[in-house]
């Protein structure tokens, strides 16, 4: 079972343009926010560490990735060390970009 | 401002910085068929609740700025009424009381399903209307003013609702009540409250009319109809035409004018004195009398198909005896009123005054009440009214048979008024010079007579006379007043 599992839900809920709208503004956050997470271990910002993954965890629950909402939590609360978080992390986050692509290329069969 | 009762159609701000939650609450909303504003910060969202005035919010509590409380904090302190939901990650119960004591509606869980937020936002929206519909009505029972009026007691809310109620309509309205109730207050309210508030409101006091003019006051007169007819004149019934004419002492109209009234009220149409010719108007009748008006058709006094085509909305104002802490609430709106058109420092009653005023009877019911603050303001001066400035009968003759204040003013008996009153509606003759051979008399006699007279004409209410006189009415207190003290007037 893929980390998108609500997105069932919102392909019931939603028109197909704003489906495909959501996720690809859940694309752009996943990219954006995992680029802030490694700036900020780069730069030793705990804080921003903090703020980067708050923002990815409200982006990954929009879209049921519960797996890599969960790990985003675990960083916020420090129960990892920055550096092993973000490993987990970008491998989830990696993972819920497939699955979108997988879910994207199902909802839309042409190429 | 969308209507709240509504579940869809609603305005809803969405206050969420993360950009997927964001689009996806939009998408749902607009889905459902709601206007949607999307903000990223607290600040942002106090700024659109300001001027959007949205319906409901959809908050997020972790913000960049300030969090979603301190948002909910200053929605409330600036009296910004809308539904907060809080969105949430969290579902525990802590959190649910955190964000219900914070003033929030409900909460919801993410991620949320359309069906979920489509039910969570409908009962919110519910919820607020059905807050909204109760202040509403809490307002109206409570209200303390209505069109000019002061008071909350029951009596008189109910006679607000009656005016309220009827106002939108053209059904005539009978107003009783004695004397200094406020009849053509009452009147003017409902004209006020009317699609007719736009145009005139023409009053006509029946009873202050000669006879032999009334019928041109009220239908007007083309030139030459009668001597001093010397040009065309316009009557109430043509002057109130679209708008209210009101009929003050209607008990006192002579039966031959209310045949005439009577067909007036029946076709809308009407002959001004000395022409043939039909006019017809489009008027809206309020009437009143201090009488009863069923005795006085039993007594053959006024006719009983006048009465039933004017007495369709009866509007009763109660007796000043009757309205309890209305009292007081009525003599501090006087107090400041006076106290500022005087230049008193007055700030308000001692504890012994008040009493005072509150157990009275009020014979003269509102008028006597703003004849006797008028007269403390004016013969007096100091932070606050003391028991020693109520006039003497209404310190020491509580309960509400007492007739005495009105004469502690004004004499009981004085000499016929010289003129009528008529509002808006000007006599058609006015009185010019002296009759030849009417004798000489000195000038203050001649203004005393003319002052009481005044007074008697309009039932002692001393503003009225006053402004009939064309004086202040601090005049007519100093002079009675200076008449009492010299043994002009009956003493107290």
């Amino acid at each position: 079972m893929s980390d998108l599992g609500f997105a069932a839900q919102l392909a019931e809920d939603l028109t197909p343009a704003d489906l495909r709208l959501v996720l690809g503004v859940f694309r752009t956050d996943v990219q954006r926010l995992t680029g802030a997470l490694s700036t900020a271990i780069a730069a030793a910002d705990i804080v921003a560490f903090r703020r980067a993954a708050h923002g990815l965890a409200g982006a990954a629950g929009a879209v049921g990735a519960v797996r890599l909402e969960q790990a985003c939590r675990q960083a916020m609360a420090d129960a990892v060390p920055m550096a092993q978080a973000l490993s987990e992390i970008d491998a989830l986050a990696a993972g819920a970009l497939d699955d979108l692509a997988v879910f994207l290329a199902k909802l839309d069969p042409s190429p | 401002m969308s209507d709240a009762g509504s579940s869809a159609g609603a305005r809803v701000l969405v206050v969420e910085d993360t950009p997927t939650q964001a689009q996806l609450a939009r998408a749902l909303l607009a889905g459902l068929g709601h206007q949607v504003e999307l903000v990223e910060s607290a600040g942002a969202a106090l700024a659109a609740a300001r001027t959007w005035r949205p319906d409901a919010i959809l908050l997020d509590i972790e913000l960049p700025d300030y969090n979603g409380f301190e948002l909910m904090q200053r929605l409330r302190a600036e009296g910004i009424e809308t539904s907060v939901i809080v969105v949430t990650a969290n579902a525990s119960i802590n959190t649910a009381v955190e964000a219900m004591r914070a003033g929030a509606v409900d909460f919801i869980v993410k991620p949320y399903a359309k069906a979920r937020l489509s039910v969570t936002l409908a009962n919110a929206l519910e919820k607020r209307a059905l807050v909204t519909q109760l202040a509403t009505v809490k307002a109206r029972l409570d209200r303390d003013q209505f069109f000019g009026f002061i008071g909350a007691s029951t009596p008189m809310q109910a006679a607000y609702r009656t005016i309220e109620s009827v106002s939108a309509s053209k059904a005539s309205v009978f107003i009783t009540g004695e004397s200094g109730t406020g009849k053509e207050l009452a009147a003017e309210a409902v004209h006020r409250a009317s699609p007719r508030a736009g145009r005139n409101f023409v009053a006509l006091n029946c009873g202050a009319i000669p006879r032999d003019l009334l019928e041109s006051e009220v239908f007007g007169h083309i030139r030459g109809a009668f001597t001093g007819a010397s040009a065309d004149r316009e009557g109430a019934a043509k002057l109130a035409d679209g708008g209210t004419l009101f009929l003050d002492e209607i008990g006192e109209m002579p039966l031959e004018m209310q045949v005439k009234l009577l067909r007036f009220v029946q076709t809308g149409t009407f002959s001004p004195v000395g022409s043939s010719r039909l006019e017809k108007v489009d008027v809206r009748f309020v009437c009143a009398t201090n009488r009863d008006p069923m005795l006085e058709v039993q007594a053959g006094r006024f006719r009983e198909d006048l009465y039933y085509r004017l007495y369709v909305v009866p509007v009763e104002l109660p007796p000043l005896r009757a309205r309890g802490e209305d009292v007081l609430m009525i003599a501090r709106h006087f107090l400041t009123q006076f106290a500022r058109e005087e230049g008193r420092g007055f700030q308000g009653f001692s504890a012994a005054a008040e009493h005072a005023l509150a157990t009275y009877g009020w014979p003269g019911n509102v008028r006597q009440l703003q004849n006797a603050v008028r007269n403390i303001v004016v013969l007096h001066d100091g932070d606050r009214v003391e028991l020693d400035m109520i006039p003497r009968a209404v310190r020491r003759a509580p309960g509400a048979d007492d007739k005495a204040p009105m004469a502690e003013l004004v004499p009981a008996e004085m000499p016929d008024a010289p003129v009528a009153v008529a509002r808006i509606v000007r006599p058609a003759v006015e009185p010019t010079d002296a009759a030849p051979g009417e004798p000489i008399v000195p000038l203050a006699v001649m203004e005393r007579r003319l002052i009481l007279a005044a007074l008697r004409q309009t039932g002692q209410d001393v503003p009225r006379a006053a402004a009939l006189l064309e004086i202040n009415p601090s005049t007519v207190y100093r002079k009675l007043q200076s008449w009492r003290a010299d043994g002009l007037l009956p003493a107290d």
